[in-house]
């Protein structure tokens, strides 16, 4: 045991002494909670600002007060829109839809013709088609106020014409909402976690065998066991790391939101954190074998980084598997590494039931694979060396 | 003292119909005695490096015996390469790591302490010249210092035997007359048995006490250097070397 420990340290100084390879992986990992907390709460903030805003842009709508005064008692402020808003709709460089109102609107309103109107928007331009929802909405409700008053004036009660009410009720809750924005914060911290391991793991096996430095190793008298598990301890304590700072990053990242209503929904404190590593660090040390059986094989670092795109592949594909399958979370999502960890994260944002069979599963999986692993290290070690 | 007796390995290159088997050492033997420099001398491709790595316990002979100061590297590999300081040709360091802590790390993989370590870092210092290296990073050494460096890792546990692959490689000839003084002073004062590899005629006769001649992958002679020159009846040590490894007919050739 005395000489992984010799290694362990050994491949971890030397880890951290690659100062810029350590600091990209640092900042990304450290900044990765904030950065990502701060764009989904800009891009809700907005969201949410447009609802709120209330704002319309029209052309045409000085011929029809009738419409302009109804639009005014909503609330609603009116806007001339732009000139050329139909290109820059279809640009993306203006995202309101526009209402084009007839000059012949006030006239057929009169004479009981229904007018035309026009909402201009773009399926390409999607804030644009956000608001075109409300605006259709708002229009809805002018439809049923004129309906109403001439049904009134025939002496006919508008409720003839409503037959059933709708309610809606959004069973998700508000944590679940949160989860819809959060769905990409799980998968950027186990990638995280997979690049900072990355490295290191090239390094330890590949990066020593392309420099010459792993036939000397084997030439000491320590075990091949005994190398393989200072190596592979360092490559899943860089892996570790990351895993501890990109997730203890989101609770300071909390005080950036700047939706108040997403900062609501988004509990993330001490017992997030805890089941967060929970699910993680396992995971990266699977994953730090991983990379390590791959890159063993290699001759070079540059033939491993290649070898190793197949593992990170591998780790961005599986967490799409839930979205081409449907059918929601299924009982073998625990079974697939990544899949695992990716499915118990979203669980712990969503504020879900977590048991110790799902959190143990993973974490038998990933035992099994690390010591799978290690083994074929261990076994393609001593002929990496002079192959 | 180190023994090879029929030692055999060959290598299968290819797969499928491609596939070759390469014999890389047919029948070596030798023996290298203790405070005598040994000097494994043999053309490119004559399973110098190959019967080094058997010596060394890296790879698994096909045939034969090799017996390290008594232990058989077949039965106690770990013994062995306790007992062993090998410079092989592969003699790559860690670039982030200083020398000091290069030597000291391979001191601790063979289980001296930290300070008896530091200790053999600095006197290895002071025998290979190597003193204001230490401290170090390696990236950068040159290659007579690179080679320094690799040396004082391999003796870093005193050991009792020594093997070096063809150690001069690359060297000018200043760090060459250094490692010979080092390799004379490790066999005199301390009575190590070494085993040297080369094919630089100049070198192993300069050097080595015993010669061994490889040749595809066989001994074909082996003897002090004038015990060498008078079998063969050549004034030359090259002369010798070639009619030993090729045959008489080949002496007449290019000089």
């Amino acid at each position: 045991m005395q000489g992984a420990w010799q290694v362990f340290l050994k491949e971890l100084r030397d880890a951290l002494r690659d100062r810029r390879t350590l600091l990209m992986v640092l900042l990304s990992s450290v900044a990765l909670g904030p950065l990502l907390l701060v764009a989904l709460s800009v891009l809700v903030a907005d969201f949410e600002a447009r609802a709120e805003a209330r704002t319309l842009y029209t052309v045409g709508l000085d011929g029809a007060p009738t419409l302009a005064n109804y639009i005014a008692r909503q609330a609603w402020t009116v806007h001339p829109a732009p000139e050329g808003h139909e290109q820059a709709l279809v640009a993306r460089q203006f995202e309101h839809p526009v209402l084009v109102v007839p000059p012949e609107f006030e006239r057929d309103l009169a004479d009981g013709i229904a007018p035309e109107l026009l909402l201009l928007s773009s399926s390409a331009n999607q804030r644009a088609e956000g608001s075109a929802g409300s605006v259709a909405a708002l229009l809805q409700g002018f439809n049923q106020e004129q309906a109403g008053l001439r049904l009134a004036l025939r002496g006919v009660a508008p409720q003839a014409l409503q037959v059933l009410k709708v309610q809606r009720r959004d069973l998700g809750g508000s944590r679940a909402g949160a989860a819809q924005f959060m769905r990409l914060l799980p998968f950027f911290v186990l990638m995280a976690v997979l690049y900072g391991a990355l490295h290191a793991a090239l390094d330890t096996t590949a990066g020593e065998r392309e420099r010459g430095s792993l036939e000397p190793l084997l030439m000491t008298p320590q075990p091949r066991w005994a190398l393989v598990l200072g190596k592979w301890g360092a490559v899943a304590a860089m892996g570790m790391g990351v895993a501890v700072l990109a997730c203890a990053g989101f609770l300071p990242g909390q005080w950036l939101l700047r939706s108040e209503a997403l900062a609501a929904m988004f509990q993330y404190g001490l017992r997030e954190l805890g089941l967060f590593l929970a699910v993680l660090l396992p995971a990266a040390a699977a994953l730090a074998a991983l990379l390590m059986a791959v890159a063993i094989r290699s001759r070079s670092f540059k033939e491993a980084q290649a070898g190793t795109t197949v593992v990170v592949l591998g780790a961005s594909l599986l967490p799409m598997l839930t979205s081409f399958n449907g059918g929601g979370e299924q009982p073998w999502h625990l079974w697939l590494p990544v899949l695992a960890q990716v499915t118990l994260m979203q669980r712990v944002l969503e504020g879900g039931a977590l048991g110790a069979v799902d959190l143990l599963l993973p974490v038998v999986v990933a035992a099994l694979l690390t010591a799978a692993c290690l083994a074929d290290v261990a076994r393609q070690l001593r002929g990496a060396a002079w192959r | 003292m180190i023994t090879v007796e029929g030692l055999a390995k060959q290598f299968s290159q290819g797969s499928g119909r491609q596939r070759r088997v390469v014999p890389a050492v047919q029948a070596v033997d030798f023996t290298a005695r203790d405070a005598c420099i040994t000097g494994l001398l043999g053309p490119n491709g004559a399973g110098k490096t190959t019967t080094l790595r058997m010596i060394a316990g890296l790879l698994r002979p096909d045939a034969g015996r090799i017996t390290v100061g008594g232990i058989d590297v077949a039965l106690k590999p770990q013994a062995v390469q306790a007992r062993l300081g090998v410079l092989s040709d592969a003699r790559g360091l860690s670039p982030r790591l200083t020398a000091r802590e290069n030597i000291v790390y391979y001191g601790r993989l063979h289980g001296l302490d930290r300070d008896r370590a530091e200790a053999r870092a600095e006197a290895l210092a002071g025998v290979l010249e190597m003193a204001p290296l230490l401290d170090r990073r390696t990236e950068g050494f040159s290659q007579g210092e690179r080679m320094k460096t690799a040396l004082a890792r391999a003796l870093v546990h005193d050991p009792s035997h020594i093997v070096l692959d063809e150690p001069t490689n690359g060297l000018d000839v200043l760090a060459t007359r250094s490692l010979r003084a080092a390799l004379r002073r490790l066999r005199d004062e301390a009575g190590k048995c070494i085993v040297f590899s080369s094919h630089i005629m100049q070198e192993v006769e300069r050097l080595c006490d015993h010669v061994v001649v490889v040749a595809g992958g066989r001994t074909v002679a082996d003897g002090s250097v004038p015990a060498l020159l008078a079998q063969t009846g050549q004034d030359d040590f090259e002369a010798c070397f070639v009619q030993l490894a090729f045959g008489p007919t080949a002496v007449g050739g290019a000089a």
